[in-house]
């Protein structure tokens, strides 16, 4: 397959150095791409940095959460440097807890009827379109598709989220959580194979010790690595990666 | 006869380091006191100079203690990797604490992220201290593959390294086959002067 060479505007920055140069310049604008990982792995903090990177950037973006409470979520935030309250009280990045706005919509928060996930696809695409977001995130798509109740309304769910943002040139990351020390992209087995992208994080146990590992599986329209690199999360850089050493693996 | 000794390290360690991009110290464990009593006079005695120091082997706060102008020099940063497994987390204004001497990616990344605040003009070097102690905690062959890594990211960054190799006997095999990927290797013994 010929990867066709993309200006900028046709990429979206991740900001995370080693990352854009991994990814041959940044993510394909308008992608669907699933931030797979065990607890721990750095899903949610390489998310944030995407976002709050992108708003620096004067790229407006909105996170959905379903896992984690609001305030929690800004309080963890608190530590990272790249981590910037105006860009939130400006509104470049706006944080929606799911869960309320399911309540708000009168939606069962337990398990999702075909015409309730159609709802909240619905006021998914407003607030993306009202926003004019460019980036948007939903953690953890693995939590709402549990409350999709069949492999066909999860596969409808995200194709005609991913077709709608894509259209909209918004690019959305998705997280996926999977148990850890498994090679495995979903809960349900569906989520990846709607995705443009696939982003693994896992662990490497060395000498007892958990390293953090970063491979981009799957990048559709991209000429990008497959190397497995070592992550680090840092306050003062957030995520960080390094070539993984692995001389007797 | 300390001094002349300590001087004599000082004067080669300089001259070497000047037209070296790399050098290795192969040394007696009891020559290590006054090489790294050499290397902090030669740090001391060059304010210009920007310099990294990695430390496996004795905690920061030790070499606080024992050197005390160290925690007001402008021209040193210590990358320890050594206090929190030791279970010490003080925190000094100059130093990195991470996590475990096996956490080498992160080390690399600490290395390289530290040289970045200094001025392009500025002479940089890093020291590791020891190969010895890195592969106490490593597989042999970690050590090595992160030795080229952090000597091919140096080197594009012009800084120098200077590695230090306390002899070992049943690690020695490993020590000079690390050693000798430097430019240049001193060779201490006690009767060198």
């Amino acid at each position: 397959m010929k990867i066709v060479e993309l200006s900028n505007d046709e990429l979206c920055l991740s900001g995370i150095g080693e990352l854009d140069v991994m990814l041959g310049g940044g993510i394909p604008t308008g992608s669907t791409v699933l931030v797979v990982g065990g607890s721990g792995c750095g899903k949610t903090t390489l998310c944030m940095q995407f976002l709050l990177n992108g708003a620096k950037n004067d790229e407006r973006g909105v996170f959905f959460t379903i896992t984690e409470p609001l305030f929690k979520l800004t309080k963890n935030l608190e530590g990272f440097d790249f981590y910037d309250k105006k860009l939130i009280e400006s509104g470049m990045v706006n944080l929606i807890d799911l869960r309320i706005i399911s309540e708000r919509l009168g939606l069962d928060t337990e398990k999702y009827t075909v015409e309730d996930a159609s709802a909240l696809l619905d006021i998914l695409k407003d607030i993306a379109e009202e926003l004019n977001v460019k980036r948007l995130i939903i953690d953890s798509i693995t939590a709402l598709c549990y409350r999709l109740q069949t492999p066909e309304m999860i596969r409808d769910f995200i194709f005609k989220l991913g077709s709608s943002l894509a259209a909209m040139k918004c690019t959305t990351l998705l997280t996926s959580e999977v148990p850890p020390k498994k090679f495995q992209y979903s809960q349900y087995g569906i989520e990846e194979f709607i995705s443009d992208g696939i982003i693994f994080l896992g662990d490497y146990e060395r000498k007892g010790d958990l390293i953090r590992t970063f491979q981009i599986v799957k990048m559709r329209g991209a000429s990008h690595s497959r190397t497995k690199y070592a992550m680090s999360i840092s306050s003062k850089n957030g995520v960080e990666l390094a070539p993984l050493l692995r001389s007797r693996e | 006869m300390a001094n002349v000794l300590i001087d004599g390290l000082k004067d080669r360690i300089s001259n070497a380091i000047v037209s070296n991009q790399s050098i290795g110290i192969i040394l007696p464990g009891s020559n290590y006191p006054d090489l790294v009593q050499s290397l902090f006079e030669h740090i001391r005695c060059n304010p210009d100079e920007a310099w990294v120091y990695v430390t496996v082997n004795k905690p920061c706060e030790n070499l606080f203690n024992e050197f005390e102008f160290l925690e007001e020099s402008k021209n040193i940063r210590f990358i320890d990797c050594i206090s929190r497994a030791a279970g010490i987390s003080i925190v000094k204004n100059n130093c990195v604490l991470i996590e475990s001497p096996t956490m080498l990616e992160k080390l690399v990344l600490e290395i390289m992220n530290t040289f970045k605040d200094v001025d392009v003009k500025t002479k940089k070097f890093l020291v590791l201290d020891s190969l010895t102690n890195l592969i106490i905690y490593n597989d042999p062959e970690i050590v090595t593959e992160f030795f080229y890594l952090i000597m091919n990211r140096t080197r594009a960054k012009n800084i120098h390294i200077v590695s230090i190799a306390v002899e070992e006997e049943d690690l020695d095999k490993y020590l000079n086959r690390l050693i000798y990927l430097n430019d240049k290797i001193l060779k201490v013994r006690d009767s060198f002067i």
